[in-house]
C-alpha cells in the first residue's frame, strides 16, 4: 500500500537539515508520497526505513533506460492498465536482432536499416529503437566480434543477449559504458550477471524457469545492489504471456507486489509467430519487444500500432482547420466541405486521392468532433461554414458556388444554403462513395 | 506458483448463437456461440467465454471493393456463390460475410436478384453467414425483408442498425428468427442508446451483436480500441445494456494510402499485414468476431487467435 506523506514523515529524522535539497522533512516526505523523491537523498536513514520507503514511494512501475544519447529510451513508469483510463507514457522500444553467428556484412546490413529507417506519420517521425545481438556461439570472442561490428557503424541502444557471464563480459568490454540492456540474468548465472550489470551500471533483464520465480529472482539481484531491473517473465505461449503481462501490470500499478514494479521484456521471436508477438506485446504492456528483422510490411504495421496506442486518448487528433487540396485543384474543381476529426480527414482524403478527381477540403473546426457528433452536438452549424468560407477566401479559389456537404449533415443544408449564399449538394455519408458520388453528381 | 490477474467482475457477457444446422432447421454446417466470456479478452486457463471467429467479407458487386482483393482474386470476386465456396474450402474462415453492395446503386430495385444472390451463397457455403443489407433508408425495408426470408430458418447475423436506422432490420431479424449487428459511431454511450432501442422495438439481448465501428490502423484505430475496451469492462462491472459480444471488421483498412502506394511487390503483404494487426488488436480489445477481406490474412490470424487462447482451441 503506498504510504501517505505524514505516515513518510514519521519516519524521516525530522531534523529539517535541507541537506536531501527540500526546506523541511515534510516537504520532502510530501514528495515522496507522490512519487517524485528519491530516498537515498536523506542520508540519515537506516536501512530498514529505506527499505520501506523504498517500496511504497518509488514510481509503481520503474523508470528504466536503455542505451545512451539521441536514440536511447526510457520505458516503465506506467500508471494505468487500460489507456483510456489516462494514457500510456513510454512506448516498447523494438530491438531488432542479429546473431554472432553472421558475418560482419550481414550484421551490418540490418544493423544500418534500424539505424536509417525513418517513416514520418501524422508529422512524427517513426523509427525502430535499437539492436539486440544474440550470443549463439557460445564464444566470449566471437560475440566480441559481433558487438563490434554493430558499435562500428552505429550508436543504437543495444540488447545483448547471452547466458554465460563470460560472454557477456566481453560484449559489455565493447560497449558496456553505453548502458545496454543485459539479457539476462537467470537462476544458474544470476550472481555473475548481476555483477556485470553493477559494475558498468546497466540495466539488466531477469529470466527465471516460470513466471512464478521472477519474484525471487528479483529480489536476488536487488539484492546485489542492481536497481535497473526488467522482466523477461519467460512465458510459454502468447496465451501464457498475455496473462502473466497483465498480471504483473496489474500487481504493479496497484503495488500489490513491489518487486514486479519492473518493465516487461518480450522476444518476439522467439514464439514463432512474429506479427501476433508484436500486437500482444504493444497491447499488453511489453516495453522492450526483440523481433527478427521484420520486412517493410510487418515494419510499417508495428510503428503503427505502436503509434496509435500510445497516443493520449484525452485529445482528440485534431486537424488544423483550413484549405486542403487534393491533386492540382482549377477554379472549376468541386469543394468538399467536413470536419477536423482527424480521422474523418484522412479517410475522406483517402478516398479522394483514390478517385482522381483534383478538389478542395473545407476543414472546418468542430473541435475534433465526426461529422455525427458534431451535428447532434450543434458544433457543426451554418454559420461555422460560412465564417470558414469566408475566412479561407473560397470564393475567389473557385469560379462556382457549389459545396458538398457530409451525408449526416444533409439536416443543415438548408441553413447553409441561406447562411452562405452557396448551394449545398448533399454527398455521401460514407466516405467510401464519394468517388462514385463524384463520377455521377458533380461531373454532371 | 502461478502469476494471474486478480479478478472482481460482477457481470457476465451474454451469449448469442449463429447460424443453424440441419437437426435445427437449417443447412448450416456448424453452429456457434460467441460470447459468454466474465473476464476480460483470453485472461484465464482457459479463458472464459467462447473463442472468437474470423469472418471472411466478400460483396455481390465488387466495383467498390478494394482493388487489392480484387486484383488477388481475379474473376473470382465476379460471383459471389463461387467467391464464398473457394473461400471456405481454400481460406478457412469461420463464418462468411456477405456485403449487398449492387444495393447501394442509384434507384436499385433488383431484390429478386437479391434473393437469388443469397440463396446462391448459402447452397455454395456451409458456414454460418452474416448479411450485410443496404445502406440507403429508401431501400431498407425490401432489401431487409429479402435477406431475412432467404435466409430462413438459418439463423444469420444480419447488418447494420444504426441509430437513425434500425426499424427494417430488426422487424426482418425479428420475424425470421435473426441476430442484429447494431452498430454505433465509436461511443459508448451511443452504443448502449442503440441496444435500448433495439430491446424496446422487440429484439432480445441474445440477438443483438454490437458493432462500435472500427477505423483503419492509423485512421483512428485507437478510438475504437479504446472504446471496446470500455464496452467491454462496463458490461464486466455490471451493465447489462452493453453486455453483448462484439463484432469488429475495420472497412478503410486497404483503401488506406500505406496499401494504396505500397510498391506492387509487397503490396498484398502490406494488405495482410494490415488487416492482422488490426483484427488480431480487437480481438485483444474484446471483439468476439473479427473480419477480414483479403483472403491471406486469415489463416495467421485464426493461428493468432487460437494461440491467445491456449492453442487448444473450441468450435
Amino acid at each position: 500500500m503506498p504510504l501517505k506523506a505524514l505516515d513518510i514523515y514519521k519516519l524521516l529524522p525530522r531534523k529539517n537539515c535541507k541537506e536531501c535539497g527540500d526546506p523541511t522533512c515534510l516537504t520532502f516526505a510530501m514528495k515522496l508520497a507522490s512519487g517524485k523523491g528519491e530516498v537515498d537523498r536523506c542520508p540519515y536513514l537506516d536501512e530498514q526505513t529505506r527499505n520501506i520507503l523504498g517500496s511504497s514511494t518509488r514510481p509503481p512501475i520503474r523508470l528504466v533506460r536503455v542505451g545512451v544519447g539521441e536514440r536511447s529510451f526510457a520505458v516503465g513508469d506506467e500508471l494505468v492498465q487500460f489507456r483510456h483510463e489516462k494514457t500510456f507514457y513510454h512506448p516498447p522500444g523494438v530491438m531488432v536482432a542479429v546473431s554472432d553467428l553472421w558475418t560482419r556484412e550481414k550484421v551490418q546490413e540490418v544493423v544500418a536499416r534500424v539505424r536509417d529507417t525513418v517513416i514520418v506519420r501524422v508529422g512524427t517521425d517513426l523509427r525502430l529503437d535499437g539492436v539486440a545481438i544474440r550470443g549463439q556461439s557460445g564464444d566470449p570472442s566471437t560475440f566480441r566480434k559481433a558487438v563490434e561490428a554493430v558499435e562500428d557503424i552505429a550508436d543504437l541502444p543495444e540488447v545483448l543477449m547471452a547466458g554465460e557471464p563470460a560472454v557477456m563480459d566481453q560484449g559489455l568490454a565493447v560497449c558496456g559504458h553505453f548502458r545496454p540492456l543485459i539479457h539476462a540474468a537467470t537462476p544458474l548465472n544470476h550472481e555473475a550477471m548481476a555483477g556485470l550489470a553493477r559494475d558498468y551500471g546497466c540495466p539488466l533483464a531477469v529470466k527465471p524457469d516460470s513466471p512464478g520465480d521472477l519474484e525471487a529472482l528479483v529480489a536476488r539481484c536487488t539484492d546485489r545492489g542492481v536497481k535497473n531491473l526488467v522482466l523477461d517473465p519467460a512465458a510459454s505461449s502468447l496465451h501464457r504471456f498475455q496473462n502473466v503481462s497483465s498480471a504483473i501490470r496489474q500487481q504493479a500499478i496497484t503495488r500489490t507486489t513491489p518487486s514486479l514494479g519492473y518493465p516487461v521484456f518480450l522476444d518476439a521471436a522467439a514464439t514463432g509467430m512474429q506479427d501476433a508477438a508484436i500486437v500482444t506485446g504493444i497491447l499488453r504492456f511489453a516495453s522492450v519487444i526483440v523481433v527478427e528483422d521484420p520486412g517493410p510490411a510487418s515494419l510499417l504495421a508495428l510503428l503503427t500500432l505502436r503509434q496509435n496506442i500510445y497516443t493520449d486518448p484525452q485529445k482528440p487528433i485534431q486537424m488544423t482547420p483550413g484549405v486542403y487540396r487534393v491533386g492540382n485543384p482549377g477554379p472549376d474543381a468541386p469543394v468538399l466541405l467536413t470536419v477536423n476529426f482527424s480521422l474523418t480527414f484522412f479517410t475522406l482524403q483517402g478516398y479522394l486521392e483514390a478517385a482522381r478527381v483534383p478538389c478542395f477540403m473545407v476543414i472546418v473546426d468542430t473541435e475534433g468532433l465526426s461529422v455525427l457528433t458534431a451535428v447532434a452536438a450543434g458544433k457543426l452549424s451554418e454559420a461555422l461554414v460560412a465564417e470558414s468560407l469566408k475566412k479561407f477566401g473560397m470564393e475567389s479559389e473557385v469560379s462556382h458556388r457549389s459545396l458538398i456537404i457530409p451525408g449526416y449533415a444533409a439536416p443543415l443544408s438548408g441553413r447553409i444554403e441561406e447562411a452562405t449564399g452557396w448551394k449545398a449538394m448533399v454527398g455521401p455519408r460514407d466516405a467510401a462513395d464519394i468517388g462514385e458520388y463524384l463520377e455521377k453528381e458533380w461531373k454532371h | 506458483m502461478a502469476l494471474q490477474t486478480i479478478s472482481s467482475w460482477s457481470g457476465r457477457i451474454g451469449t448469442v448463437v449463429l447460424g443453424a444446422t440441419p437437426s435445427e432447421g437449417g443447412s448450416r454446417s456448424i453452429r456457434y456461440t460467441i460470447g459468454g466470456e466474465q473476464d476480460l479478452p483470453f485472461v484465464g486457463d482457459p479463458p472464459s467465454g467462447h473463442l472468437p471467429l474470423v469472418a471472411y467479407e466478400l460483396c455481390d458487386d465488387p466495383a467498390i471493393w478494394p482493388p487489392v482483393v480484387r486484383e488477388f482474386l481475379g474473376d473470382l470476386a465476379g460471383d459471389p456463390g463461387a467467391w464464398a465456396r473457394e473461400a471456405e474450402r481454400s481460406y478457412r474462415p469461420d463464418l462468411v460475410r456477405l456485403f449487398l453492395t449492387s444495393t447501394r446503386k442509384r434507384d436499385f430495385q433488383d431484390y429478386a436478384g437479391l434473393r437469388r444472390t443469397i440463396e446462391e451463397v448459402l447452397q455454395q457455403a456451409t458456414l454460418p453467414l452474416i448479411i450485410e443489407g443496404s445502406t440507403d433508408q429508401a431501400v431498407d425495408s425490401e432489401v431487409f425483408a429479402a435477406c431475412g426470408e432467404a435466409g430462413e430458418g438459418e439463423r444469420l447475423l444480419l447488418g447494420t442498425a444504426e441509430a437513425g436506422r434500425y426499424r427494417s432490420v430488426a422487424a426482418a431479424a425479428m420475424a425470421y428468427g435473426h441476430a442484429v449487428i447494431a452498430q454505433s459511431p465509436i461511443d459508448i454511450n451511443l452504443a448502449k442508446q442503440l441496444n435500448i432501442l433495439l430491446r424496446e422495438t422487440g429484439v432480445p439481448a441474445d440477438r443483438i451483436v454490437i458493432d462500435p465501428y472500427t477505423g483503419a490502423l492509423g485512421y483512428g484505430f485507437e478510438y475504437s480500441y479504446s472504446v471496446m475496451e470500455r464496452i467491454r469492462t462496463s458490461a464486466l462491472k455490471g451493465d447489462a445494456d452493453l453486455a453483448m459480444p462484439m463484432i469488429s471488421g475495420a472497412p478503410d483498412t486497404l483503401t488506406i494510402r500505406e496499401v494504396r502506394e505500397a510498391s506492387p511487390a509487397i503490396r498484398q503483404d502490406v494488405a495482410m499485414k494490415w488487416e492482422l494487426y488490426t483484427a488480431l488488436s480487437s480481438a485483444l480489445a474484446g471483439a468476439s468476431i473479427v473480419c477480414v477481406r483479403h483472403p491471406q490474412t486469415i489463416a495467421p490470424l485464426r493461428e493468432a487467435i487460437s494461440a491467445h487462447w491456449g492453442g487448444a482451441g473450441e468450435g
